[in-house]
């Protein structure tokens, strides 16, 4: 992986040497295209001359839109906000700089919206974090061009790795909470519901913020879920009777309020929620559970809890900078909560139909199969990272990957489901791999499991085969890879009619299909290809 | 550890090099250039807690010239 960096002073120290390339300083003459991504890095230079400044920072402007209208858009452009870190007014009326930083950092995140491989990163989320001389040595600056202080080089590069990870889409996927002295102060089995220090001043007022924060975090597309040794009778009536309460049972997905121990409790939550225990945080006050948790599921992720009520603000920006943090939230994100919640009433309808078929007429399900496009490709390549347990192959794709497939030739559909519960969204993906005139391949394959259980992977894929069909290929290629949690899959092609041709040593089985018949769809689905 | 087994370590960190001798001076030494030259200062500066004048960096060209201003400081 080669990375080309556009940058105006000495940012060696702080990306290193590892499959970095530089430009030469403001040098934008080379824009290869034989590299992976690129980076503009620049920061506003040294300069007593407040409108002379000004203007050298509006060029930059004009210089990233010739880079960028020249770079490889299949690549990641990764673009660093500027930030000033020697603001010098020698009137206090003196804004032309501030201007022209914020024209550029608006243009440039601006970009980001209207270009899918354009990402645009706040740099003051690291700079912020230190004081003006601890941010820039000045020896160093006069000795070699670089204004971030080298001595800040490690803890750079820490922070440009979490956000390297939010770049890539890689974050947990669910936050697991116990309630006393977590989410309030207090006992609630002992303090009552009005007893609990929420709201109000000091010590409330903190786990109101905290709370407030935790409701934006499922707003995002975390899910929230409660694992607490309480009576649950007593915490309905807190969410339904304490004014102060901010989160509400509408927030979380799954709770397991009761005597059973903690890691029994977590797995359940799990399972019921369908995801991986590795994609969870959990988050107790009491050294002892978070131990029992670390101990028996390693998987889990137990960051510290903070000792004192003042240090939730703090702790929860960690939390966010760790663990959850992506570039970008898609709209089926924002709706997790309710489609976990609105799976929970699918369930409970489940149980009062006598069989599947008149179960599933009921839903009442729209499946729309559309090719990949600028606005659904983010959630395709997220859905390849993310997917495990649906996923014939987990061939894992960045965005860029993707639009390279594409460019190649491939085709990728993308599959949203609603039914009368609620829009699921973008919840399935399939990749075609042209192999010969008359041959197509499957590359991959994967739903998410919010939509498994209703015969949907079959309508899906059954589609797709008469759409080849009807196109004039004859025959269908594809693989199952064995993973640890793709064990549902093992038998779906077989199930779909295809052959299996052949077993490799790691259990990968090969599969072909002659394309002679249409496929048979259940007339309860109603499926358009757009 | 002593001073020399210290320096030693530093350098092979920032220079990237397993084997590093006593011998290696900014002659002999590619990967020892002037951006690396700065880093290994500023790790200097803060392994033993000294502050190192820009005059000063630009004379520690080799491994002995870098333990004596070290030593120098230190006393």
């Amino acid at each position: 992986m080669i990375t080309f960096v556009y940058r105006n002073q000495t940012v060696e120290p702080l990306f290193g040497d590892q499959g970095i390339v530089y430009s030469g300083y403001d040098d934008i003459s080379q824009v290869p295209q034989d590299v992976d991504s690129y980076i503009w890095c620049y920061q506003v230079p040294v300069n007593a001359d407040s409108a002379q400044l000004a203007q050298e920072i509006a060029s930059y402007r004009d210089k990233l839109d010739l880079v960028l209208s020249k770079a490889d858009n299949n690549k990641p452009f990764i673009i660093f906000s500027l930030v000033n870190l020697y603001p010098l007014k020698l009137t206090g009326d003196d804004v032309a700089v501030d201007h022209a930083v914020m024209d550029f950092n608006r243009h440039a995140s601006l970009l980001a919206e209207q270009h899918p491989h354009v990402k645009w990163v706040d740099f003051s989320e690291f700079t912020s974090r230190y004081d003006a001389w601890s941010l820039v040595n000045w020896k160093y600056y006069l000795m070699s061009q670089s204004l971030i202080n080298p001595k800040l080089a490690h803890d750079f590069q820490d922070w440009w790795q979490q956000v390297e990870r939010g770049l890539a889409l890689k974050r947990k996927k669910c936050l697991v909470l116990d309630l006393d002295n977590t989410l309030w102060g207090g006992v609630l089995g002992e303090d009552g519901v009005d007893g609990i220090k929420l709201g109000g001043d000091y010590p409330g007022k903190a786990f109101s913020y905290w709370q407030r924060a935790l409701v934006q975090l499922a707003h995002n597309g975390v899910i929230l879920a409660v694992c607490s040794k309480n009576n649950e009778t007593d915490v309905q009536e807190a969410w339904d009777c304490n004014p102060f309460m901010e989160l509400k049972r509408e927030h979380f997905s799954a709770w397991r309020i009761n005597w059973t121990d903690k890691v029994t409790n977590i797995r359940d939550i799990a399972e019921e929620l369908n995801i991986g225990l590795d994609s969870i945080v959990f988050i107790d006050d009491s050294p002892s559970e978070r131990e029992l948790v670390k101990q028996m599921l390693p998987q889990v992720t137990v960051p510290d809890f903070p000792e004192k009520p003042y240090q939730l603000m703090p702790f929860f920006k960690q939390l966010v900078e760790r663990y959850f943090r992506i570039y970008a939230v898609t709209p089926e994100d924002r709706n997790k909560t309710q489609q976990y919640q609105a799976n929970a009433m699918r369930k409970a309808q489940q149980a009062r139909f006598a069989d599947m078929d008149s179960y599933l007429r009921s839903l009442a399900m729209e499946i729309d199969i559309i090719p990949a496009d600028d606005f659904n490709l983010p959630r395709i390549a997220q859905m390849t990272q993310k997917t495990n347990q649906f996923n014939l192959t987990t061939r894992r794709y960045t965005e860029a990957e993707v639009r390279q497939r594409l460019n190649d030739g491939w085709r990728v559909y993308c599959m949203s489901v609603r039914d009368r519960f609620g829009d699921s969204g973008v919840t399935g993906a399939i990749f075609l791999e042209p192999i010969d005139w008359d041959t197509v391949g499957i590359d991959s394959l994967l739903l998410s499991c919010r939509v498994l259980g209703k015969g949907i992977e079959e309508a899906f894929m059954g589609s797709i085969l008469n759409l080849l069909h009807e196109e004039g290929v004859q025959k269908v290629v594809a693989d199952y890879i064995p993973t640890a949690k793709n064990g549902q899959t093992a038998d779906f092609y077989d199930r779909m009619g295809m052959e299996c041709i052949s077993i490799a040593d790691d259990s990968s089985k090969h599969y072909a299909m002659s394309l002679d018949k249409v496929f048979e769809l259940k007339d309860y689905y109603n499926i358009k290809v757009l | 550890m002593n001073l020399e087994n210290q320096v030693l370590e530093i350098m092979r960190e920032v220079f990237g090099i397993a084997d590093i001798t006593p011998e290696v001076s900014q002659k002999n030494c590619e990967r020892w250039d002037s951006l690396r030259h700065l880093t290994m200062a500023s790790e200097l500066e803060d392994a033993f807690d000294i502050e190192l004048e820009p005059e000063e960096i630009a004379e520690m060209t080799d491994f002995a010239r870098v333990i004596n201003m070290i030593n120098s400081k230190l006393k």
